[in-house]
């Protein structure tokens, strides 16, 4: 955050972001998830709770709307006219988009948000104050802030042996939210690293990815043009970068590839695929 | 036609009875006093004892999930940075195009300026989760070679709060330093030596008056870009997000916009509590309360001309989001809120401009308190709206506050008026000798005319001013 | 969008073997020397070579959750589980796994295990050493024999079912009831009577149709993510599956239909019968194999009387079945909600019909072949069972009763009377981590090792696509030292029996070893020492076996005329579901806290009707509503969803523990107390979604846990692009499927 950063970069960033980042970035972390395949059923979002210590805060916070799931499963009705839901009911798994031009990280006071050169956004605990303007700006709103000290209640014992250790237990006033598992990110590029080889698709895989039954989500390295990921993110003509709507417009706009609020220009990292039904 | 103007302030005013005046209201306490200042002081202890609940066991005893992650707090941060806008206007701004009817005012009203920002700085630091982390945010040399982000509003907030409050601050002293003379002439025991320091040894020497004036004018044209930056910077906490209903250009001049008007309001109020109480009758006139009430008038237009551009351009900008909100706000389960806002904000000012209701006490007073609540509540459905209906569906709801919060919020206003009460006594909330200015002054003019048409001569010859006189 | 991700590679999966043998050659990791058997916690002092600190070691195991048996994969740290993902070497898991599975580390870190052994003394339960507590078994069973001894557990299979089989055989006993909530028993009886195999293959990932009467297969069913996986092929093959449901509340799998249709509640048979009138009369496809009976039953259902039975309408119904010829193969299958009928067989075996007249056996229904460890296979929880039982102990026909597995004090409906039948039982033990409602009523608890900690072997029921024996090993040592393995503990009961054949095992351990030893070649897959075999078996956590082919049978059996129930009141369905299932998993706070998949309440019970039938009743959303049947009633508030039929009142379970724990004790309500004891008139299974109710309002909207979801919302997506839908035939052009 030094000046000489600033007014160097400055150029570059804002050029940067309208073509898909201004880091010479080694790996950019996305997802794509079909909605056509995800059925609701909450695997990933208890998976997610395992893998990232999170609290569970019981009846009533949850009520209170304080409940921390990283990964939440929403739940839409569309056709509301009729009198049965006849194509079913609408599943999004909303979980941090980790934007490329990400409104939560300019507003912190105290730049406990950044961008890493893993395309990530990240959120440092221990810089964290808690004033909490992060989470008010983002549009997903899918940052969580540890009202109380869940850690005292949480976790009797002897639950506390199922924590990860590979990632912290938040104390009360910070925010925290979906972080790509980028513990797994660390370990499997770290591994890479004293292999003297680069990351394999496959190798990360997030919790909720790997636990969804039905594959329905697909976590890779856009940078890597043969992983998964990439594939689908070109087979359904979404691109990184901002101002997609105006400059890089899909050829084919049947495709069912899209991201969440496209015309706020945040160049979120999720793609997601439409769900599919026959009418019949 | 020669009209006979109602003069802001009886001319006949002796000096001295000005002084008299004054000081009497800094006497010993009455019974009311105290039981005053102990019903805020309890209001006080509400809000440690809310905040001491809050610091141990969490923000969570805030009513505040996600998606809403501001509330009271922030609400009541705006309005006290907002009221602290009275001062600054009478002082300053009124002072360079001569406004001389806010001269007996304008101390009690900078007084409140300080302590209005005294008040709203408590609440940044009780709404963040880690209040004893707040200094991070300003900008000292860590040894982590790390610096707050520059690019937050919050940062913003920080440097420009601690500015105000500081020039504000500065302000009040440098302007009551012939006061503070008087009062160490007149007084004895510790009161005495208390004013014998911050008078910093003011004989007002002819010397000292030409200094004296000069800085108060730097620091009047100082003050004035400062006041709206202030609370421009405070708009762009919201202005500079992405939310609907806070991404809006007119933000910055509608919430400098309020602040006056909030502040205007809040001088209406204290201003017929202390003619009431201090029998300040002589000095806070009623041409003066006239001439104060048509400038909240003119700023309440202001405000509801801004309010409209808001809902005209929220209108034709056809952004869904936002005219979704718009129409929730009027039509949702903050609507009652939203209502009384603009009626009291809107409809009510229009009191101010009858000639019988301007100059009714009574009627004032209610109406200025309700003015207050108009802004109180435009604060509110400034914050609480957009939280509760932002772009994911999911992820809506509707708050209205926790008994921590409210507490808080309550014994801030007991914090504000225990200060304000302390002021009162300790320091002389009439400006005296700009009192005198205002006395001295129209006497002479007054003089000269009588002589002339008695003598039918010209002018005299202009005399040398002696102590006092204005430039 | 398929290809598995191959992680195998990437995992050092380790296994736990015998003195000193490494691997030789080959593209498998190295395994490692470890002390068997110890039952002792272990000290990490002296930790294992392999064993790096920071670094995760992986071992294979199998999931115990529900029946389904997943394979899973632990992760474990400084000897310490704490996650658990699916095993992509099992065919059930294929590396997946759900929510169940993923809480199982909650069950295992549980604050509210037991752990200690327990005696009834003077109306409670106190702690008593094993010695002790071994010492009254050795009693109490030596004193019972034969019938008048019984075993009472949930689903069991592998080899704790053949050590419980022999146990049986010891006591001269054939008291085996299994019980289980979620069962498909009535299913079972039709396949056995129409197929010739109680648990043929079903293969939804080659079907292109499915039509599904209530089974909600992706959710609480009998393997809910091996069916996820094959729903994932469904629908990403060359021509994308249509899937439509038909039910009368909204499950889970209801939720990703095409065509989600609401019938009245028992009816199904109805329109399955209409359904079969159009496939014969209308589109004349052949009707061989239906005996005359059905064939006249048949013709009586024209389209407009079935309907209007039905309260589907007319036009959908000829849409359906019509595609259902032109979607070959296809699959149609009855679920719960259909076999837990008064005519639930007669019901399933309709529905099971329109499989033969389509076809589909032998295409989407396939033969298991023939497991060739008979003792090995499940013994299938049901509630006939329970029926059974509670009969037997109120005639006080039993003495001696070990519990295991199973909740029956909390399962049982009232009406079968089994607070009487438990106190005439003179002796009940219950096998158990937990102290559930049953263990609290029994008068010896046995500590009981989570599946984590315990070693066994599993054969789940539901094996779609090949066969195989799972696995289950510890992941890590005991929590605590008194608590014992299941088979551990029928391996002492069978020593206290039959010492001279079974003194020679030190443990379960030893007789698993010993058993694996002795199976033929055939399974042992050219390892070239029992060793190897073992340490194969352990590291990849499944056992495949070569079940041969077969062709299965295609009959139709006679079956009653469905009698429709036009009585007043709504009928009550008591819906298990994924997370509670049928109220096991209410002690896992990650699955209380998970939301209800549809109706996103947590931490409570609810009921769930359609907004029209409650306006009628002056109910609003969340109002507090009192639920009666003839046998009781239950007050709780009701979430209003579309995804009802009119005369349907859902009631979720899982909650109303009177025990169990912290985190499930108190909440909710239980629905099951207050249902009918009726039963199907064929398979003497309890008939648990024929139960009429009256819903009367008794309190105002007040708050309920529900995910507060888009106040002002109303669950709808305000026109925002959040979920996006496209019609198929855009994706058949774009993605060409």
């Amino acid at each position: 955050m030094s000046l000489d950063n600033i007014l160097n970069h400055w150029s570059d960033y804002r050029k940067g972001a309208e073509e898909g980042g201004h880091h010479e970035y080694e790996h950019r972390w996305a997802m794509a998830i079909n909605l056509d395949l995800c059925t609701g059923c909450n695997a990933c979002s208890t998976a997610c709770y395992a893998e990232n210590n999170l609290a569970v805060v019981g009846k009533e916070k949850f009520e209170s709307g304080q409940a921390m799931h990283w990964m939440r499963i929403e739940r839409y009705w569309d056709q509301q006219e009729l009198e049965h839901p006849e194509q079913g009911a609408s599943f999004l798994p909303m979980m941090c988009q980790q934007c490329g031009a990400a409104t939560c990280e300019p507003v912190c006071p105290v730049a406990a948000t950044y961008h890493t050169p893993d395309g990530l956004n990240a959120q440092v605990y221990n810089r964290c104050i808690g004033s909490r303007y992060c989470s008010n700006n983002c549009p997903f709103r899918v940052r969580y802030f540890n009202f109380y000290s869940y850690y005292e209640s949480s976790w009797p014992e002897p639950m506390e042996q199922q924590l990860n250790p590979d990632i912290t237990v938040r104390d009360k006033g910070v925010m925290e939210k979906c972080t790509f598992c980028v513990q797994r990110i660390r370990t499997v590029k770290d591994k890479a690293f004293m292999e003297d080889r680069s990351v394999k698709d496959g190798e990360v895989v997030t919790a909720c990815a790997q636990a969804c039954p039905t594959s329905a989500i697909v976590f890779g390295d856009t940078m890597d043009e043969n992983s998964m990921v990439s594939k689908l993110w070109k087979k359904h003509q979404v691109e990184r970068g901002i101002y997609q709507k105006t400059k890089y417009a899909k050829k084919d706009t049947d495709l069912r590839g899209y991201r969440i609020f496209e015309e706020l220009n945040i160049d979120p990292s999720v793609m997601y695929l439409e769900r599919v039904r026959e009418d019949i | 036609m020669t009209m006979v103007t109602e003069k802001d302030i009886n001319e006949q005013i002796a000096w001295a009875k000005i002084n008299t005046d004054v000081l009497k209201s800094m006497e010993n306490p009455r019974p009311a006093y105290w039981i005053t200042l102990a019903v805020c002081l309890a209001m006080v202890a509400c809000a440690v004892l809310a905040e001491y609940i809050q610091y141990t066991v969490g923000m969570g005893t805030a009513a505040l999930n996600n998606p809403h992650m501001w509330d009271m707090y922030i609400a009541a941060f705006v309005f006290w940075i907002g009221m602290s806008h009275s001062g600054t206007l009478l002082s300053a701004i009124l002072h360079l195009i001569h406004a001389d009817w806010r001269k007996p005012i304008y101390r009690f009203a900078e007084a409140m300026t300080t302590f209005s920002l005294l008040t709203a700085g408590i609440f940044p630091m009780i709404h963040l989760g880690r209040v004893w982390n707040l200094y991070w945010v300003l900008p000292y040399v860590s040894d982590r070679g790390i610096w707050p982000n520059f690019r937050s509003p919050l940062v913003w907030d920080a440097f420009a709060i601690t500015t105000y409050l500081t020039a504000s601050m500065l302000f009040l002293f440098v302007g009551m330093i012939p006061d503070l003379a008087i009062c160490r002439d007149n007084t004895t025991g510790w009161r005495k030596k208390l004013y014998g320091i911050l008078a910093l040894g003011w004989v007002g020497s002819d010397r000292q008056w030409r200094h004296f004036r000069k800085i108060y004018l730097l620091m009047a044209c100082f003050l004035i870009p400062l006041a709206v930056s202030v609370h421009s910077i405070v708009s762009a906490d919201f202005a500079m997000s992405i939310m609907p209903g806070w991404h809006i250009t007119s933000f910055p001049p509608y919430f400098v916009a309020g602040a006056l008007y909030s502040g205007c309001a809040a001088i209406i109020t204290l201003f017929i509590l202390l003619r009431y109480f201090f029998r300040f009758e002589d000095y806070m006139t009623l041409p003066i309360m006239e001439k104060t009430a048509k400038l909240t008038f003119a700023i309440a237009m202001v405000w509801t001309y801004l309010n409209l551009i808001e809902f005209a351009s929220v209108w034709y900008g056809h952004d869904v989001y936002n005219k979704e909100l718009l129409i929730a706000k009027a039509t949702g389960a903050y609507a009652w809120i939203f209502w009384t806002m603009l009626f009291c904000g809107s409809v009510l000012p229009f009191a101010l401009a009858f000639r019988k209701l301007r100059r009714h006490m009574p009627t004032m007073f209610v109406v200025s308190l309700f003015l207050n609540l108009g802004m109180f509540f435009e604060r509110w459905m400034i914050v609480a709206p957009t939280l509760s209906m932002s772009h994911e569906p999911h992820q809506w709801d509707i708050m209205y506050g926790s008994i921590v919060e409210w507490a808080i919020v309550f014994g801030s206003f007991g914090w504000f008026g225990m200060l304000f009460l302390i002021f009162v006594k300790v320091f002389p909330s009439v400006s005296m000798y700009e009192v005198k200015e205002m006395v001295f002054h129209r006497k002479r003019s007054a003089g000269e005319e009588d002589l002339a048409r008695m003598t039918d001569h010209a002018k005299p010859a202009t005399q040398t001013t002696g102590g006092g006189g204005g430039a | 969008m398929s290809g598995k991700m191959n992680r195998r590679s990437f995992l050092k999966v380790m296994g736990w073997s015998g003195a000193g043998v490494a691997l030789t050659g080959c593209d498998m990791p190295t395994t490692v020397t470890l002390e068997e058997g110890k039952e002792e916690v272990m000290s990490y002092l002296m930790p294992e070579e392999y064993v790096i600190p920071g670094v995760g070691v992986w071992y294979a195991s199998t999931c115990t959750q529900c029946a389904a048996g997943c394979g899973i994969h632990g992760r474990v740290r400084e000897g310490r589980v704490l996650k658990l993902e699916g095993n992509p070497d099992s065919a059930v898991s294929n590396g997946k796994l759900c929510m169940m599975g993923q809480a199982g580390v909650q069950g295992h870190y549980n604050p509210d295990r037991i752990s200690t052994p327990m005696m009834r003394s003077g109306g409670s339960l106190t702690p008593v050493s094993w010695d002790k507590a071994l010492a009254m078994l050795e009693e109490k069973l030596g004193a019972v024999s034969g019938n008048r001894f019984a075993w009472f557990t949930g689903t069991v299979s592998g080899h704790q079912s053949a050590l419980l089989t022999n146990h049986l055989d010891a006591m001269g006993s054939t008291n085996h009831y299994a019980h289980e909530v979620v069962n498909n028993a009535v299913s079972r009886a039709v396949n056995q009577d129409m197929l010739g195999e109680a648990n043929p293959r079903l293969r939804l990932d080659k079907a292109k149709m499915i039509v599904s009467f209530g089974a909600d297969f992706m959710g609480a069913s009998q393997s809910p993510v091996q069916y996820s996986v094959q729903y994932a092929k469904f629908r990403t093959n060359k021509e994308r599956g249509l899937l439509v449901q038909i039910e009368s509340k909204m499950s889970l799998t209801g939720g990703s239909a095409d065509l989600w249709l609401a019938i009245k509640p028992g009816t199904e048979a109805v329109l399955a019968l209409g359904m079969a009138n159009l496939l014969l009369n209308k589109i004349k496809l052949s009707d061989a194999g239906i005996p005359s009976d059905v064939r006249t039953l048949i013709n009586s259902y024209d389209i407009s009387k079935v309907a209007k039975i039905t309260g589907v309408a007319g036009d959908r119904i000829q849409r359906v079945t019509q595609l259902l010829t032109e979607r070959s193969p296809s699959l149609v299958l009855a679920g719960a909600s259909v076999e837990g009928q008064t005519q639930g067989y007669a019901t399933t075996a309709a529905i099971m019909m329109l499989n033969h007249i389509l076809g589909n056996v032998g295409k989407t229904i396939e033969s298991a072949g023939d497991f060739p460890f008979p003792q090995l296979m499940a013994k299938q929880g049901g509630t006939a069972d329970l029926v059974a039982f509670a009969e037997a102990a109120k005639a006080k026909k039993l003495d001696t009763v070990i519990f295991h597995g199973s909740n029956p004090v909390y399962t049982a409906p009232e009406s079968l009377g089994l607070t009487e039948a438990m106190a005439n039982i003179g002796f009940k033990v219950a096998i158990s981590q937990f102290p559930d409602e049953t263990t609290m009523a029994a008068d010896l608890v046995l500590p009981m090792s989570s599946y984590l900690e315990d070693w066994g072997t599993q054969v789940p029921a539901d094996q779609a696509e090949s066969s195989a024996i799972q696995v289950q090993q510890p992941l890590m040592e005991k929590l605590n030292a008194e608590t014992k393995g299941f088979g551990d503990i029928l391996l002492t009961l069978l020593k206290q029996r039959k010492k001279e054949e079974y003194g020679q095992f030190e443990d379960y351990y030893a007789y698993l070893r010993n058993a694996f030893v002795a199976m033929p070649t055939s399974v042992k897959n050219d390892a070239q020492s029992n060793d190897e075999f073992w340490n194969a078996a352990l590291q990849t956590g499944v056992i495949k076996v070569d079940v041969g082919a077969k062709d299965l049978q295609s009959t139709v059996v006679s079956f009653a005329a469905p009698v429709v129930d036009d009585s007043a009141g709504l009928t009550l369905m008591p819906s298990p579901r994924l997370g509670l299932f049928d109220g096991r998993h209410a002690n896992l706070p990650w699955l209380q806290e998970a939301p209800d998949q549809i109706s996103k309440v947590v931490w409570d019970s609810w009921a769930e009707m359609h907004p029209d039938t409650a306006a009628k009743m002056g109910i609003e959303n969340l109002g507090l509503v009192k639920v009666s049947s003839v046998q009781g009633s239950v007050t709780l508030r009701v979430v209003l969803l579309k995804g009802m039929h009119a005369d349907a009142v859902a009631i979720p379970l899982g909650q109303g523990h009177e025990a169990y724990g912290r985190y499930a004790k108190g909440l909710g309500i239980n629905p099951l107390h207050i249902l009918d004891a009726a039963t199907d008139d064929k398979t003497g299974e309890l008939a648990m979604y024929s139960t009429r109710v009256t819903v009367k309002r008794v309190g105002p909207p007040d708050s309920l846990s529900i995910v507060r979801m888009g106040t002002g919302a109303g669950d709808s997506q305000v026109g925002r692009k959040l979920v996006g839908t496209v019609p198929v035939e855009q994706v058949r052009r774009t993605e060409g499927t």
